[in-house]
């Protein structure tokens, strides 16, 4: 797509997709690209601009992709490269744009690379991953998957040393030492750049680099493959966006946009965990407090936010007090909890309580940053904890209500994951036939929700400031840009809030609602009294008449 | 139904901010400025600490100081607006003042902050007083625990304290409440406690607010409300009391809201004192030796002087109030030399109940006569301290037990006197 303005993505709403799991057109029980393609035009009727699509590479699928195998092709259960250009072009024909993941941190073990440089200790592509004779090496680094690894470091048989890995062990780390290495992964983002995707999403780059003596995050080093990836980028595919998976405290993640020579967007991961326990706490101070901790970034970058994803609802971004809380309240049943973090999609944890859901979303559209829409929660799907890892919360699209949820038309046996079947969340209850019935369903009013935040654009780009009521079950906020002032109030506590706002710096304006378009009292010289229901938002638009 | 009319609609309006909670920790203050700021860093730390997940708001009931104590009370608060970098804390916690009209009145505090417990719905309600310098952080976890955690409705202190402290409560509120209301706690009067949010509607319903026990003795009548309604009680230790050192101290006050408060009781529960009382089940948390060596700050050669002087002094007052053999027993007391000055329990038990009976006869004006208590109380202290000076924790044990024997076996006569025999 043409880049008409280079910070398109501040505007986005970007709804992440995982191929496999959205619609099935060849019948094998797999959704793949054509699929995909076939249901543009629900995604373009939802509202969303921008599609973030999970890997799709050739992959073994030890972890749903995240272990690529090829990064020039797609997964043959996904389709070929010309169905991969189709849907790209598709997509961009309704003004969707189009996220890649690239996985910059490892491979698969299954990949030609490795199997090379295992092959032998003088195979050329050795020094393509990072190798030792023993298992000491970095002492200072952390592990991630506390639930499956106990090192960073495993034995390989073959070449008789151990390998690096951050994630799984059959996840090896590539070495960003080797500017052969280098190269070929930005021939591998040129590659997919030519083709016309519009963004990256790269992910687990805090890891990309080792040094002894460091924890191996967020070193100096990744910073430079970063930028060096950037400005090769901005200079042969201007108008592209990087956005960065780094789960980590606002500080560190700062460091990442650079001088706004390194990535464009960042996942704000901190902010998503304190959003729930600000509900469930019926108390702003989680969300504010990290806000306020979060700090200014170069004016081309912007924040990302999700309510929910792929992964666990991850709880590594916060204290162990906080993270005992968000267990008991969250995840009650042990099975939901898997490594530091929560495997729930966003209707079960919120109870399937409507106004709970409403209210998230809500806040997703208004605090700053570029919303992201996991699939399936527009319509209140579940999740499926017997599933292992995180399959649970990767179930098919739920289309209809007949044969498999509509997302295939295989038999029920052969699909990659089983369907939600559950009289609350199952398919038969829950799916977008239904939803698209009635002007009140919970995706018809995530459409509205789309349409307000797509058409203020202050909402994108705007500044934040906080009013602070004395009712703390209130978080309001102002939203800036240029004239145009947005208040949004949100009540975070299950029962009716009166709440004191004020509001004299706009003194004499008048507060139009923006979603019924209704006018409520100008704004006088007394606080502003507003008293709102259970869960309930305003969006308000301050006009001076 | 509650009685709100006593907060102010700024109160209210800071009420509304707070919205309902699960503890309320009340502050009853006045000019306390010298103290009150550790009090409530302690109380916020033990909220932090043991209550972190639990809805809480510091509420202080102020009878209008003027040394800056509210504003120290209300930095205690927790916000996204103001927090120190040191205090980690899940949620809000809001720290507000109030002051109130008529005061200062201890039970005007507390009826203020009832309301606001009411108001609030909050399941349980602590009030600590801003002389507890030594309170630490566990007493929030003693004082609310066994109400949250074990449905109790009133949690009553148990205290190390110095060895001469509490003298009026020893010499005259424990024995009184036990042998008439068969409520044997160690702190009937007590200046820490919690109770039950539905207790504390039940207090909030009495029709006492307007009484002098609505005003002062609050506290030992709420004792004794709770235990003779059959309300669930519990004592829990809470450590080490001392008064501060500055603290004011009004012997005349004190008497006027504990025997003021006991004498207005019989009136209250004289079936239950007429018969023989069913012990009140008070069961003890945590309880250590409630009694600490240290040295007596008291000077008895005064108690002694004061004693005899009062006596001679108060001789009309005392002729309208007792019998004629207490009057003269007394009279001849004070004509002992101070080295062989020794008022027995047998006869301060006597002179009590009889004061008792004046004052529901009100033979003349009622604070007068708990005034003339005073420097009897005195003489009596005197012996409480030669008799102690010297005991053990069990020595002293023993000697409260043989005090209450003789409040216990001057009781028919305090039933006599009040059924109208002379």
């Amino acid at each position: 797509m043409a880049a008409q303005d280079g910070l398109w993505y501040k505007d986005a709403v970007i709804y992440q997709v995982h191929v496999r799991a959205f619609y099935d057109s060849s019948g094998d029980g797999n959704g793949d690209f054509r699929g995909l393609a076939q249901k543009l035009d629900y995604l373009q009727e939802l509202g969303v601009n921008t599609i973030w699509l999970m890997p799709f590479f050739p992959s073994p699928l030890r972890d749903d992709g995240y272990d690529i195998a090829d990064y020039r092709t797609v997964n043959p259960t996904y389709g070929t490269l010309d169905d991969f250009k189709a849907f790209l072009e598709a997509a961009h024909q309704r003004g969707i744009r189009v996220i890649i993941e690239m996985v910059l941190n490892h491979t698969s073990d299954q990949h030609p690379w490795f199997q090379e440089s295992r092959s032998s200790r003088s195979n050329p592509r050795r020094d393509w991953y990072v190798w030792s004779d023993t298992d000491t090496k970095y002492k200072g680094t952390r592990l991630i998957f506390l639930d499956t690894e106990l090192s960073n470091w495993a034995w390989d048989p073959v070449s008789k040393q151990y390998y690096w890995h951050r994630f799984f062990s059959h996840q090896p780390d590539l070495n960003y030492d080797n500017p052969q290495v280098r190269e070929e992964m930005w021939d591998i983002m040129k590659f997919w750049l030519q083709m016309g995707v519009d963004a990256f999403r790269l992910d687990a780059v805090p890891y990309l680099v080792e040094r002894e003596g460091t924890n191996c995050e967020n070193l100096p080093e990744t910073h430079e493959v970063i930028k060096d990836l950037r400005a090769r980028m901005d200079r042969e595919f201007p108008g592209r966006m990087l956005l960065a998976e780094a789960n980590q405290w606002p500080a560190d993640l700062r460091a990442y946009f650079g001088n706004g020579d390194e990535f464009n967007m960042a996942f704000h991961f901190p902010l998503m965990p304190r959003m729930f326990m600000g509900l469930k706490l019926e108390d702003r101070k989680p969300i504010t407090e990290i806000l306020k901790q979060t700090p200014e970034i170069p004016e081309n970058c912007q924040w990302c936010l999700f309510l929910r994803n792929h992964d666990e609802l991850t709880l590594e971004m916060v204290t162990d007090m906080e993270r005992d809380y968000m267990y008991d309240e969250y995840a009650k049943d042990k099975a939901m909890r898997l490594n530091l973090g929560i495997r729930r999609r966003l209707a079960p944890l919120l109870d399937n309580d409507r106004r709970r859901i409403e209210l998230m979303n809500g806040l997703l559209m208004s605090l700053p940053g570029t919303p992201i829409i996991y699939y399936g929660d527009e319509i209140g799907m579940g999740d499926n904890v017997n599933l292992g890892d995180r399959h649970g919360v990767r179930t098919p699209m739920q289309w209809e209500g007949g044969w498999n949820g509509g997302f295939s038309p295989a038999d029920p046996e052969t699909l990659y994951s089983p369907l939600m079947l559950n009289p609350v969340y199952g398919f038969q209850a829950i799916n977008v036939q239904s939803q698209k019935r009635f002007e009140h369903s919970l995706l018809s009013w995530m459409k509205r929700l789309i349409r307000v935040r797509k058409a203020t654009p202050v909402l994108g780009r705007g500044s934040i400031q906080f009013l602070y009521p004395a009712n703390h079950r209130v978080l309001a906020y102002f939203r800036k840009l240029g004239n145009e002032t947005i208040l949004a109030v949100n009540n975070l506590s299950s029962k009716a809030q009166a709440v004191e706002l004020d509001l004299k710096e706009y003194r004499g304006s008048i507060l139009v609602e923006m979603f019924g378009r209704n006018i409520f009292p100008r704004i006088g010289d007394l606080p502003y009294l507003l008293t709102l229901g259970p869960y309930q938002f305003f969006w308000f638009r301050l006009r001076r008449i | 139904m509650p009685d709100e009319s006593i907060l102010s609609d700024g109160f209210v309006r800071e009420l509304m901010t707070v919205g309902d909670v699960d503890i309320v920790v009340g502050v009853p203050t006045y000019n306390d400025a010298r103290s009150v700021g550790q009090v409530v860093q302690a109380v916020r730390a033990g909220l932090l600490k043991h209550f972190p997940r639990e809805r809480s708001v510091i509420i202080n009931a102020d009878g209008g100081s003027r040394d800056g104590t509210q504003d120290l009370v209300r930095a205690a608060a927790i916000s996204d607006l103001s927090v120190a970098s040191d205090v980690h804390a899940l949620r809000t916690l809001h720290s507000i003042s109030t002051q109130y009209e008529g005061g200062p009145a201890n039970g005007i505090a507390i009826h203020t902050i009832l309301a606001a417990t009411d108001l609030l719905q909050a399941r349980t309600c602590a009030i600590v007083s801003p002389e507890s310098t030594t309170l630490e952080p566990e007493w929030m976890e003693r004082l609310l625990r066994p109400v949250l955690r074990d449905g109790n409705d009133l949690v009553l202190p148990i205290y190390r304290r110095p060895k001469f402290d509490g003298l009026l409560i020893r010499n005259l509120v424990f024995p009184m409440a036990n042998v008439l209301y068969g409520c044997s706690v160690r702190e009937p009067y007590p200046s820490d406690f919690a109770f039950s949010g539905e207790l504390g509607s039940q207090f909030l319903g009495q029709d006492i607010w307007n009484q002098e026990q609505g005003r002062r003795g609050t506290e030992l009548w709420m004792t004794l409300w709770a235990a003779l309604g059959k309300r669930k009680l519990v004592q829990s230790f809470l450590g080490a009391k001392t008064r501060r050192e500055d603290a004011p101290s009004d012997l005349v006050a004190a008497m006027r809201e504990t025997a003021g408060t006991l004498f207005t009781s019989l009136d209250a529960y004289t079936s239950v004192w007429h018969s023989t009382p069913e012990a009140i089940e008070t069961p003890c948390i945590g309880c250590e030796p409630a009694i600490s060596d240290g040295p007596s700050r008291l000077n008895r050669k005064r108690l002694y002087d004061m004693f005899t002087f009062g006596v001679k002094e108060l001789d009309p007052v005392f002729l309208s109030i007792l019998t004629t053999p207490t009057h003269d027993e007394l009279k001849r007391l004070a004509g002992v030399p101070e080295e062989k000055f020794s008022f027995s329990g047998e006869l301060w038990a006597r002179t009590v109940y009889e004061f008792a009976i004046a004052f529901h006869k009100a033979v003349i004006g009622r604070d007068h006569i708990v005034q003339a208590l005073v420097p009897l109380f005195r003489g009596r202290a005197h012996t409480f301290l030669t008799q102690n000076r010297d005991a053990s924790v069990e020595e002293m044990d023993r000697n409260l037990e043989s005090l209450c024997k003789a409040f216990e076996q001057e009781k028919p006569h305090l039933i006599d006197l009040w059924d109208g025999g002379k």
